[in-house]
């Protein structure tokens, strides 16, 4: 920005007193420098789909590559596709029986490390 | 409006002043290459402390507020303390306040590159730099929460700061229509947010960095550190000779006159050309501006 710009009269009686201390600053980037080394050895309480706990990195990874998966998004198993139809009513009755008493997953969200699907938003 | 100051003309910009805005592009554009550096994306662990959307295909390190809202949209299912998050955003706001948004965020780059194209500006209330806390608390924090907490994952959720972000339609959401349209399958990007983008680039011909005054919720957040931050501006009553050159030299509307660490300040240091005020780094003022001009 090279112009000038008019502006009303400086008066210097509106002048702000603005101190400015060493310590807030220092403390705080402290603060925030531990903040860091912290998080970069902190393990999430969110599992990986190996079952390990994530790492941070891993979990703030999973937010930008579609890595983020929630149990009530799973979609469930595919059904059995055979050739004689017999087989098919019974296979197909079975796994509608193991669906049905099939427990949920113990888990509400995981951390896929191996995703790279681009954020869709 | 004619300067009323009788020898505003007179005042002529300072050495440093004259270097510090020739530097300034350039900088910009060297960390253009940190931010954009497409062998880094094994740093989008990472979060960044510049407002630069991970989905774009060069994106090296996270987007922050991206990360802040998922961390908000994974509340319900898991209570996680961003660690690195606020870490990284404390410690870049407390050395050096919004320094970041002044000389390395590459959407305020574009956005000061397009403002050189017209001349004449729009000048906009300071009070709409509040606006920014509106977002930063409503948009990035409570609603993917709310949202969250009705069982919606972030990536699924219809309104939030990521699909309405123009940062993001411009740097993701283009680059993969335009590489759609290529292949033949059409533009992908809604054309709501298309249309958020096209009217901040031409918002940013007549406003002086319009998202950044207004809207932009990571410049909200570090400004507030102005008040503390390590590096900070400093005023000097015995060189100002009232000649306002400080004041006509701010893009961001700061009436640098009465007080420069303000949070409407991004540090851009154009107010510096006078003399009168400079930058410091951890030098404790020992007295106040009005306590030394007595």
């Amino acid at each position: 920005m090279s112009q000038r710009v008019p502006q009303p009269p400086v008066n210097p009686a509106l002048r702000d007193l603005e101190r400015h201390d060493f310590w807030p600053g220092f403390v705080a980037a402290l603060a925030g420098v531990v903040l860091v080394l912290c998080g970069a050895r902190h393990l999430t309480g969110v599992d990986t789909v190996d079952g390990s706990a994530a790492q941070e990195s891993q979990l703030i990874k999973a937010f930008s590559s579609g890595g983020l998966q929630y149990a009530s998004e799973l979609p469930a198993p595919a059904p059995p596709s055979l050739d004689d139809p017999a087989a098919q009513a019974e296979a197909l009755d079975r796994w509608t029986r193991q669906q049905a008493n099939a427990a949920p997953p113990n888990w509400t969200v995981r951390v896929d490390t191996d995703a790279k699907t681009p954020c869709p938003t | 409006m004619e300067c009323a100051v009788p020898h505003c003309q007179q005042r002529e910009p300072t050495v440093l002043g004259r270097k510090l805005a020739r530097f300034r592009p350039w900088v910009q554009t060297g960390f253009l290459a940190v931010w954009l550096a497409p062998l880094g994306r094994w740093l989008h662990g990472i979060p960044g402390c510049v407002f630069h959307c991970y989905s774009c295909p060069l994106s090296s390190f996270a987007c922050p507020v991206g990360v802040a809202a998922n961390y908000a949209a994974l509340l319900p299912a898991a209570f996680e303390v961003p660690y690195l998050l606020i870490g990284v955003l404390l410690a870049v706001g407390a050395l050096g306040g919004a320094l970041v948004c002044g000389w390395a965020c590459p959407f305020g780059f574009l956005q000061d590159l397009l403002g050189k194209i017209v001349p004449r500006k729009i000048s906009l209330p300071g009070w709409l730099g509040y606006t920014r806390y509106v977002v930063l608390v409503g948009l990035v924090l409570l609603l993917p929460m709310v949202l969250g907490f009705k069982g919606i994952p972030f990536e699924k959720q219809v309104v939030s700061i990521c699909r309405l972000c123009p940062a993001g339609a411009l740097e993701a959401g283009v680059p993969y229509s335009v590489q759609s349209v290529l292949a033949g399958h059409g533009w992908v990007m809604s054309w709501f947010k298309t249309g958020i983008l096209v009217s901040f680039l031409a918002a940013a011909l007549v406003i002086h960095r319009p998202w950044c005054r207004i809207f932009c919720p990571l410049g909200g957040f570090l400004a507030l550190c102005n008040r503390f931050s390590l590096f900070h501006l400093r005023f000097n009553p015995k060189e100002c000779v009232e000649c306002n050159l400080c004041r006509s030299r701010c893009s961001m509307g700061v009436k640098v006159d009465q007080a420069v660490n303000v949070p409407g300040c991004i540090r851009c240091l154009e107010c510096t050309t006078c003399g009168a005020i400079e930058p410091c780094f951890a030098r404790p003022q020992k007295s106040t501006a009005r306590e030394q001009s007595v």
